[in-house]
Parts: C-alpha cells; structure tokens; sequence
C-alpha cells in the first residue's frame, strides 16, 4: 500500500474520531443548552421535541451569572495588565542582559506551574487569613492570577527582548533619540506582538482558572468557573450546566484562535518593518 | 562574564518584580503548608512545633487509600497521553494534504478549560446519554448502565487523557520534527523496521520532550480535583480534594500535612518518571 494511500484511510479513520472526540460533545451541549423546559429532552429521543432560548434567558435572569460575567470580565484584565507590568522588567533583565544565573533564572520563573495549583490556592488563602487580608478576596485573586500567570508573560516577552535588533536601538542613538524616542522607535514594533500575546494568553488563562477563584473567593465572589462547578454538582441542572459551558469555553476558544495567528504573524523583523 | 555591583544591582532591580513576586509567593505557600502541617501558625489555638497532625494522618487509611489513588490517576494518565500522542507525532512529521487539519482538531481540547471537558464527558456518558442510548440501540446493553463515578477511575482517566494528550502531542510533535530525514533512512537502509526506528532513534532523540510530558501531566493529574469530584468514584478522594475538604472544614493543620504530601509526590514522582523514561530509551539505543 502507498504512503499517499495510507494517509488517506488514516485521516478518513482519524477524522471519524475527531467527531466522536469534538463534534459530540459539543452538539450535546448546544442541544442540551436549548432544549425547552416545556418539552423535555426524555431518553427515549434522540433529538430534543422542541428547541428554544428558554434557559439561556432564564439563566441570564434568574441566576449569578450576570455577576459572574461582570467578575470574571473584570478581575482577568487586571489580571493581565497587572501580570504584563511585573513581567516586563523581568523579561527585559533576562532577554537583553547578560548575567551568571540567566539559565536557572529564567527556570525559576516556571515555579508556579510546578506547585500544584491547588496546593497554592490553599495555602494562599491561609496567608490572607494569616494577615487578616480575607476582605481583600478580589484583589487577593487578581494578585495572585498575575503573579500564578506570570510564567507565561515573561516567557514571551523574553523571546520578543532577544529579537529586537541591537542596529534599530544604535541607529535611534545616532540620530539623538532620547530614551523613550529610543523605546518606542527601536524596542515596541519588536515587542508589540509579544506585549498582545502575553495579555491575551494572561487574560484567558484567568478566566478559567478555578482553584484559586473557588477556594479564595468563595462563597462570596461567583466567578464563571465556580458558578458552572456549582452547577454540575449540588445544583446539577443539566441543561443550565450547558449554557455555561459554552459561555466559559466559546469566547476562549475565540481569543485563542485570535492569539495563535498573532504569534503566527510575531515576526519582530516584519514588525519592526526590516528584514 | 564579569559584573560590577551596580550591575547586579540592576539586574536584581530588574528581577524583582517578576521573579523576585514568583520566589516571594511559590516560597511563601510551601513554607505556609510545611510550617502548617508542624502544628504553626494555628488559627484557633496556639501555634507550637508539633508531629501529631503527621502521627494521626499517617494512621489514617483514608490518607492512604488517597496517595494510592492519586498515584494511579498521575501515572496512568501521563502514560496514557504520552503513549497515544507518539503515534500521532510520527504520523504528522512530515505536512501532507489534511496534516495541518488533523494536527489542530487533535490539539482542540488544549482550548477547553477543564470544567467544561468534564461537563462534555458526563453528559455523554451519562445514564440517559448519547453511550447508553447507542449500546441500547444496537441491542449490546438491555437497559442504561451507570457510567459516571465508575468505581475505578476510569471516566477521571480518559478525561485526564483527552485533555492532555493534545499537550503531550504538541511537545513531542516539535522534537519528531527536529530529528532529520537522513538519520531515518539510514536506519531504513540498513534493515530497521518502524517499531524499532521508533525504539532505536525517534525514543531517544525525544527523550526530553517526552520527560516533560510525561512530567508535567503528571503533576497535574496527581493533584486532580475537578475531574475528580464530577466524574471520579464516589468511595475514592485524591489527594487534592482530601487538602480541599480539610481546608473547607477549618482543619488547616491536616489539610497542611495533605498538600505537603502532594508537593513531595510530585517532586519525588516526576524524577522517576523522568529517570524510568531515560533508562528504557537508553536501554534501546544503539550500542
């Protein structure tokens, strides 16, 4: 048999699979997020008798999503912002400066994806309490999204520090640019895409992070992750739990697509505009 | 490479904020649940050096039965992943019509936060689900089975697989990559057939990739907690949602001795992993 041939029936096989790994569940939580209260999806259908937006409204109307939403919305910007201003120095240390300890440095970075994250949930809420910060839970959760996610921002933003070209910064020199003429003709075409990239990998990140919004936040600030873990367990409604998995997963799947063709196209010497 | 102090006093400037927040926070929780787990800083009580949150753990079954389940759940579903993805990896060295497709549907779940991949499964096998409802069809089963919490972790254990195998893919997809068309004839010239390219020159050459897929799946599935609570048996606790219950019933000392336990398994497990991984290819390689 042919490489080309068995390619072929490969792909066909592992395309039938690709449908029972995505296009089944995800059509079972679309179907189950609008089936009609008034017509329930019973087991003996294979498809619901009747579809609506009943539960999406009702959920929009009757539940703590709105304030999820706005929580969730809010605390992952900061979160981003507040990750991307305490990585950028770092990054800059370890992408332009030579320096004994450069290598362990720039492992140690990695630490928090080490720690199990519920360990540091845990034990980060017992400091709060330690230091009577317990009133401080939305600040405490977007302090520690930014310092948790901080691995990610420092990694890109280094790999952006290294490509911007040592002959835009001295040519900026030459011509008398002062130090922020210098920053921003020579250093952010460079780091432009990696600075988008940090913040929306930051962003989605926290988004979804549970382990810290559920052990520190809880109960009194509802997050999109703990309100859908409420859901599927005491509170289990099947197709209320469906609406709020598409809610959690679709806009992210969105910024991650947005993000992989902006680190596609994060090429420093194009944005810098020299080859 | 020779510095001035004020040199270094730039670079540890410069490292502060980033680095110097990651040390000052990571190194806070694990000296907060090691101090903890020793008796201090007690919350409701005085806080004095103490082994007896240890001693009483230690004579638990419960704790027990929970390091064993972990374990299993960590090291069977890096297993699982890294074996399910090397195939794919080889399959998709070399771009052909449809390789890009198959390579992103396949690294689709990376994308699925991991509530949501748990919300899909057990709707799915649900006992009124799309599974009961086809082996019923098809006249395999007589009535619906109970699949969600199955006794031995086998729903936690293909979520843990379908959530990391597109990771383990995706590292071991750069290394295939890396290692050259001429090594691989070679090899084919002289009479090796796939399985032993595969043994001979692919394991070894991606030997790193490998060590940290393996590594980093397992450190995430040994401190399981969502998977395990919506689709995990119900007679079972992993060690994190032991911590968490602890946690949530003021039992800060036992949840400490727990995390404690969790952060010397991941640690202790990853080398094992990493150095059996390092053995067995190095076994294979050509001498």
């Amino acid at each position: 048999m042919s490489q080309q041939r068995l390619n072929d029936i490969l792909l066909f096989a592992l395309l039938a699979v690709c449908v029972v790994w995505l296009v089944i569940p995800f059509g079972m939580a679309i179907l189950w997020s609008l089936v009609d209260p008034a017509a329930p999806w019973t087991a003996d259908r294979l498809l619901p008798p009747a579809l609506s937006f009943s539960r999406w409204i009702d959920m929009w109307q009757n539940s703590s999503l709105k304030a999820a939403l706005i929580n969730s919305y809010t605390q992952a910007p900061l979160a981003a912002a507040l990750s991307l201003s305490l990585a950028f120095p770092t990054a800059y240390a370890l992408g332009r400066i030579r320096f004994p300890g450069r290598e362990i440095a720039k492992l140690l970075v990695l630490l928090p994806l080490v720690v199990p994250s519920y360990v540091t949930a845990v034990f980060f809420s017992s400091l709060l309490f330690q230091l009577g910060l317990t009133g401080w839970k939305f600040g405490a959760i977007v302090f520690a999204h930014a310092v948790l996610f901080l691995p990610y921002s420092i990694r890109i933003l280094i790999v952006s520090f290294e490509q911007v070209r040592d002959d835009h910064i001295e040519a900026a020199r030459d011509l008398g640019a002062v130090f922020w003429r210098r920053w921003y003709v020579a250093y952010l075409p460079a780091l432009r895409p990696g600075i988008f990239a940090a913040t929306l990998i930051v962003f989605i990140k926290s988004i979804e992070m549970f382990a810290i919004a559920f052990i520190v936040g809880s109960p009194d600030i509802v997050m999109i992750p703990s309100l859908l873990f409420a859901s599927l367990g005491q509170d289990y409604v099947r197709p209320n739990a469906a609406v709020l998995s598409l809610i959690l997963v679709v806009p992210n799947i969105l910024l991650m697509l947005f993000l992989e063709r902006l680190l596609k196209s994060a090429n420093p010497s194009l944005s810098s505009g020299k080859g | 490479m020779q510095m001035t102090a004020k040199a270094w006093a730039k670079v540890a400037l410069l490292l502060a904020p980033g680095l110097g927040l990651i040390l000052a926070l990571i190194g806070t929780v694990i000296y907060m649940a090691v101090t903890q787990s020793f008796g201090y800083y007690n919350l409701s009580g005085e806080s004095v050096f103490s082994l007896e949150h240890w001693a009483e753990m230690l004579d638990r079954r419960l704790y027990f039965r929970s390091v064993q389940y972990s374990l299993y759940i960590g090291v069977l579903s890096a297993v699982f992943s890294v074996a399910l993805a090397y195939p794919l990896a080889i399959w998709l060295r070399k771009p052909f019509a449809g390789s890009m497709l198959i390579g992103t549907l396949l690294k689709a779940p990376l994308l699925v936060p991991g509530l949501v991949a748990a919300f899909l499964f057990i709707n799915v096998i649900a006992y009124h689900g799309i599974v009961n409802q086809l082996m019923e069809a098809l006249g395999i089963w007589d009535g619906p089975r109970r699949l969600q919490n199955d006794r031995y972790g086998i729903a936690v254990l293909i979520l843990q697989t379908w959530k990391n195998m597109p990771f383990a893919l995706l590292l071991l997809t750069g290394a295939v990559q890396g290692i050259s068309d001429d090594v691989l004839d070679a090899a084919r010239d002289m009479g090796a057939g796939s399985f032993t390219r595969f043994r001979k020159i692919i394991a070894p050459l991606s030997l790193s990739a490998m060590q940290a897929a393996l590594v980093i799946i397992f450190i995430g599935a040994l401190a399981d907690f969502s998977f395990q609570v919506i689709a995990g048996p119900t007679n079972r606790q992993s060690m994190s949602q032991l911590m968490i219950y602890f946690q949530g019933h003021g039992r800060w000392h036992d949840a400490a001795v727990v995390g404690v336990t969790l952060m010397v398994l991941a640690l202790i497990g990853s080398a094992v992993l990493a150095v059996l991984a390092r053995l067995l290819v190095r076994g294979e390689r050509v001498r």
